[in-house]
This record gives structure tokens, C-alpha cells and sequence, in this order.
């Protein structure tokens, strides 16, 4: 993949929601240019990894051929290729569920549009290397998730859609603030740039307060723990497959975001991370333990695993938190960030499958409230095999992709010594293991009790969402099976997040050191159109000699 | 001048927040569009004070430092515009909820569900 094709992963999903929209009226027409288009931007993920993660290499493409920092940067390295080929998959999948297990309301004609450009948004954020940039695909995801949130709506549905969108837009602007703040401390908004700054240690202490203030941002959106109450009431009233998307990847477009900026970003910078990093560690630990109690005391399928997602997020904090502690050695905080890559992967895929599996217990069993449900063991064995494999994953059992991520984060805790985290870390394990075993024994085991499984109509349709969630439990057998080589993967990205040197060259390019001065030219014999003397585009160079 | 424009961010902010914590969702959607435009004036004040200064049009034999710095008012036309969307989005979501239970007030809402 050359450096200027990474545009198609915004490209191709908007070029997907405009044909969609066109073809609103004819929903078979809708199924199979969806599925093209998320075929393609898979290969595409695929091909984007195989060229970035053997080297480390990092793909630039400047917007408009304007130079770094001045122009629109969008940059894939090792970890953004690893979230766009996992993000691929799991809309995938979503999208076998959702394009045959859908009633007709739900796919009335703007779903599919809505859904593209749900993508966009994920694989634009992941793709970014400019501030602001993230900023706007932050909104077009969430303008899409607004609009599939309110697709076929329940009364119920629609106030916690209020809740939503209110709160999302409170941490938008708040985001839009610190980005204005953060330009004018810093003078800069590219990614690459603010790196370096970080790095030469030139952050004016002034911009700290902004800095820990994104956190706030960040954190609302990943659901970590003072700020997820949004969460658990929110995302157990959509349709299943939605569920399994946004629980795949919005909280997981939140936890790359945070990676990148403070780890990445401001992770050289111990004045910053003297303040980010205790705050992460203490709130990874309350998020994963309070989490995963929610969970044990829910009883409905869809709320259990949706409060999951925030037990989950702990993890993820936690590898942050100790890969930019202070007094760690730096091959151990490679191996913390690694760990938090190789979870969120792992957790995008098992987290959207058990969602998925959550949705097709509905379809069997007409409810997922596990006090009525039971019996479906024998009337579905196969989705009950398939469950069984996520939930183990999900808890972490030894062949499987959870404890690869788990171990990693674990011995990284241990060998830096913070016992603390890493004693809720394995108590959490614990109750998730307890919480997925009551999905399996009062849902799966238990006599059947419901009056749909007792009496079932007729056998549901469920091939489409059958063939998505085996798709992404081979993904994640895979990631346990052969977990050496993701984590290897993983590595790579985590060494270059941790010592951002090449990152910032590939993106600022070799001289390093832009000076944000202009000089104005001096009027010469032919009159020529003014431009910046070292950073204009470079299609200039041939007109104008230095 | 800054001083000024942080006074009145802090105002626009101060309103909002009260504005949120209404019963209606008429008055806790105006909060939140109110809140937009504190952000943007916020983002305003970062090009620093205009006084004295050229606007950011470049010619010849002109000081760099003369002129206003165009990059944040950029990104507020760019907040803007999406700001609109989502407020036309919201307003949509009140002319909906509203034929749905015909009342606006969050208490009323919440009574509804608890029945």
C-alpha cells in the first residue's frame, strides 16, 4: 500500500454512505454495496498492515501536499493499522448481523448511510495526525450514532438517546475548548509537532491544566470510572447489533485516542505524566472493579454486558497508566502499552461478538431477561458453542485471546511493581468469569422457563448473524492461538508510541525543527503570488527558486 | 480585551450551566447551544488581541507579527458548522419527543417510563 492510498479509509466509507443514500429505496440493492465497500476497506486494513507492521514504517500522506505542521496531516502507523484492520472486521461481522436479522423499521432506508459514515468517523480518528482533525471525525461518528441511535426508536430508546447526545455533545465542546486552549499554549495542533515539543521538554507549564483537562474529555468518552454512569443505561436499549458496534468500537475509538495522546504524545513529558499517570492507575482500578460488580448484579443479557465494557476499559487504563509511570523501565512500559493494544483488539472483537450472541438469545428465546429465559442449549447448540468461547475469552481463560492481553498487563504490573492495580486486576478477572457463567447457566443451561422457548413459533432466521459471530470467534481463537504473532504486532506499535522519534519524523519530515516564521518574499521582476518561504506546498518549488 | 472576552466566556458558560440544570428540555438544549457559542469565543480569544493589528492578509514588506492569527478562527467556523447540525439534530429529537408525550419536562418524562 503506497502512502497516499491511507485516504480511502475515510473515502470509502463516505463513498459508501452517499451510494446508500441514493439507494434508500431499494434495501437488497443497499445489502450488497454495503458489503462491497466493507469487503474492500478490509483488504484495504489488511494490505495497510502488511506494509506497516513487519517495519515499523509509518505512512504520511500530507492533505493538499501542504507540509506538516501547517497542513492536514493523516498518518498510519503500526498502531492505528492494527485498530483499522480490527475495526474492519468487527463492521463486518456487524453488518452480517445487521443486514439479515434487522425487522423492517429498523433498516428503514438511512440506517445503512448511517452506518458508513459511523466508519468513517471510527477509521478517520484512528487515521488522524492532526488535532483538530480528530475533533471533526469525533463528531461525524457521533452524529451517526445520534442518527442510529433514533433508528426505529422506543420511547425508552429515544430518552436515552437525550442522555447521549447531551452528554456527548457537553464532552464535544468541552473538547473544542481545550483544542482552542491547547493551540494557543502551544501554537500547533498537529500530532506529530506537539510530540516533538513534548519531547524537546518545551511544554509551558500553563498548558498543563489543559493537557489533564483532555483527560476529562477522553475519559467521558471511553467510560472510565467517575464519568460512565452514561453508559450502562444507555446501551443495552439499542437493537443488539448496534450494541455490538458501539460497544466495539466507540469506547475503543476513546481508549486509541487516549493511547495516542498520552502516551504517545505527552508520554515523554514527565511533567505531564506526573499528574496523568497516578490518575490512571487509580481510576483503572476502581473502573475495572466497580465495573465488573454492576455486572454481577444485572440480570438482563444486553445490561450485563454493556456495564462490562467499562469493566473492560480498566484494563486498558491500567497498561496507559503504567506505561507512562514514573520509575518504570522503559522495555516494561513497552510491554504495558503492547499489553493495553493487544486488549483493546482483543476486546473489540469478543466484546462486539458477545453482543451479537446477546441479540440472537433474543431471537430464540423472545426476551433476554435471564430470569425468564432458559433452555437454549438444545434449541440453539451452536450459538451456545459460539458463546461459550467468547465468554471464556472474555474472562480470560488460558488458550484464549483474553489471558494473552491479561498476562501481559499483569506481569508488566508486577515486574513495575504496582501491586495494588494489578490485585483488583485479577479480582476482576475473577467476577468476570462469575458474570459470563451466569449468562451461560441461566440462559444457556437452565430448563427452558420462557413462554417463546417453551412454545416457539417457528425457528428464527438467524444464518447472517450466525456466520458474523463465527466469524469473529475464529478472529478471536486466532488471537489466542496465535497470539506470538499478534503480540508481536503489538510490540512494534508500542515501541514506537513509547519512543515517537520516527513518528515524528516521518510526519515533520528530517529537518525537525519548523520555525514558525514567515518571511515575506521581496518583490521580484515577475510578479508572483506570495507564499511562505520553507513550508509552502511543494508543488510550488519548480516556480519559485530559493 | 481579553479580559473582556474571558468575562463574557465565563458568562456564556455560567448561563449554560443553569440553563442545564432546567426541567425542560427546551431550556436544557438551549444550555447546550449556548455552551457552543462560550467554546467558540474561547477558541476567539486564543488568536490573542486585535488591537493594533492587520488582518491576515499577506502582501509585501508586511510584518508577520502585525497581523491577527487566522488558524483560530478557522476552527471556530469549522465548530460552528457542526454545532448547527447537531443543534438542527436536537431540536428535531424535542419536535419528536414532544408529539410523542406532548410534554417536555424531564419530571414528566421520567414519571411516563416509571409507569
Amino acid at each position: 500500500m503506497t502512502q497516499h492510498q491511507i485516504v480511502l479509509f475515510v473515502v470509502l466509507p463516505m463513498a459508501a454512505g452517499i451510494v446508500t443514500t441514493f439507494l434508500h429505496r431499494y434495501r437488497q440493492a443497499q445489502r450488497w454495496v454495503g458489503a462491497g465497500f466493507l469487503i474492500a476497506n478490509m483488504v484495504f486494513a489488511f494490505k495497510a498492515l502488511a506494509t506497516v507492521a513487519p517495519t515499523g514504517a509509518v505512512l504520511v500522506s500530507q492533505m493538499g501536499n501542504w507540509l506538516a505542521p501547517f497542513g492536514i496531516t493523516i498518518a498510519v502507523d503500526t498502531l492505528s493499522a492494527l485498530m483499522l484492520t480490527m475495526a474492519s472486521i468487527v463492521c463486518f461481522c456487524v453488518f452480517l448481523y445487521c443486514a439479515f436479522q434487522f425487522d423492517r423499521d429498523q433498516q428503514g432506508g438511512f440506517f445503512h448511510p448511517m452506518f458508513h459514515l459511523l466508519i468513517m468517523g471510527v477509521q478517520w480518528s484512528f487515521i488522524t495526525g492532526d488535532f483538530f482533525n480528530l475533533f471533526v471525525a469525533f463528531e461525524i461518528m457521533l452524529m451517526a450514532s445520534y442518527a442510529i441511535f433514533c433508528v426505529g426508536t422506543s420511547k425508552k430508546q429515544m430518552k436515552q438517546a437525550y442522555k447521549y447526545v447531551l452528554l456527548n455533545l457537553l464532552g464535544s465542546t468541552m473538547f473544542v475548548t481545550c483544542l482552542g486552549l491547547i493551540y494557543g499554549q502551544l501554537g500547533t495542533l498537529n500530532m506529530a509537532d506537539i510530540t516533538r515539543l513534548a519531547m524537546d521538554d518545551k511544554l509551558p507549564t500553563s498548558s498543563l491544566p489543559v493537557i489533564a483537562m483532555m483527560l476529562l474529555v477522553f475519559g467521558g468518552k471511553t467510560a472510565i470510572f467517575p464519568l460512565w454512569y452514561w453508559l450502562p443505561d444507555t446501551y443495552h436499549t439499542l437493537p443488539s447489533a448496534i450494541g455490538g458496534l458501539f460497544a466495539g468500537l466507540l469506547t475503543k475509538v476513546g481508549a486509541y485516542v487516549m493511547i495516542r495522546v498520552f502516551v504517545m504524545m505527552f508520554g515523554t513529558s514527565t511533567q505531564v505524566t506526573d499528574i496523568i499517570a497516578p490518575i490512571l492507575l487509580l481510576t483503572a482500578g476502581i473502573t475495572m472493579f466497580l465495573g465488573v460488580l454492576g455486572a454481577v448484579s444485572m440480570h438482563t443479557v444486553r445490561r450485563i454486558l454493556s456495564i462490562h465494557i467499562i469493566s473492560q476499559v480498566g484494563y486498558m487504563l491500567m497498561g496507559m497508566g503504567l506505561a507512562i509511570a514514573s520509575g518504570v523501565a522503559p522495555d516494561i512500559k513497552e510491554m504495558a502499552v503492547a499489553g493495553a493494544i493487544f486488549f483493546i483488539m482483543h476486546n473489540m472483537v469478543v466484546k462486539c461478538c458477545l453482543f451479537l450472541c446477546g441479540g440472537l438469545m433474543v431471537e430464540h428465546a423472545g426476551d433476554d431477561d435471564l430470569e425468564k429465559i432458559g433452555g437454549l442449549l438444545k434449541r440453539a447448540p451452536w450459538l451456545a458453542t459460539l458463546f461459550m468461547i467468547a465468554a471464556l475469552s472474555l474472562a480470560g481463560l488460558p488458550p484464549l485471546s483474553g489471558f494473552f492481553g491479561k498476562w501481559v498487563l499483569l506481569s508488566a504490573g508486577f515486574q513495575s511493581e504496582h501491586y495494588v492495580v494489578v490485585f483488583f486486576a485479577v479480582l476482576t478477572s475473577l467476577f468476570t468469569l462469575l458474570s459470563m457463567l451466569k449468562i451461560w447457566s441461566y440462559g444457556f443451561w437452565s430448563p427452558a422457563q420462557g413462554k417463546h422457548v417453551d412454545q416457539p413459533k417457528k425457528r428464527p432466521m438467524t444464518i447472517g448473524g450466525m456466520w458474523g459471530i463465527a466469524l469473529l470467534v475464529i478472529v478471536a481463537l486466532s488471537m489466542g492461538l496465535g497470539a506470538q504473532k499478534y503480540y508481536s504486532m503489538c510490540a512494534m506499535a508500542a515501541k514506537s508510541l513509547i519512543d515517537p522519534t520516527n513518528y515524528v519524523k516521518a510526519v515533520l519530515g528530517e529537518q525537525n525543527t519548523p520555525e514558525y516564521k514567515v518571511v515575506i518574499n521581496e518583490p521580484t521582476s515577475q510578479a508572483q503570488p506570495m507564499h511562505h518561504e520553507s513550508h509552502e506546498p511543494a508543488a510550488n518549488h519548480d516556480s519559485h527558486g530559493h | 480585551m481579553n479580559l473582556l472576552i474571558a468575562i463574557m466566556v465565563g458568562v456564556l458558560f455560567g448561563s449554560s450551566a443553569f440553563l442545564m440544570l432546567d426541567r425542560e428540555l427546551k431550556g436544557v438544549c438551549m444550555g447546550v447551544f449556548l455552551l457552543g457559542h462560550g467554546a467558540n469565543l474561547a477558541i476567539l480569544s486564543v488568536s490573542g488581541s486585535p488591537a493594533g493589528k492587520m488582518p491576515p492578509v499577506l502582501s509585501h514588506g508586511v510584518d508577520i507579527h502585525t497581523l491577527v492569527d487566522p488558524l483560530p478562527q478557522a476552527l471556530i467556523l469549522t465548530a460552528i458548522v457542526i454545532g448547527f447540525a447537531v443543534q438542527a439534530f436536537l431540536l428535531t429529537m424535542i419536535v419528536i419527543t414532544w408529539r410523542r408525550n406532548q410534554t417536555l419536562s424531564l419530571h414528566m418524562l421520567a414519571e411516563e417510563e416509571a409507569h
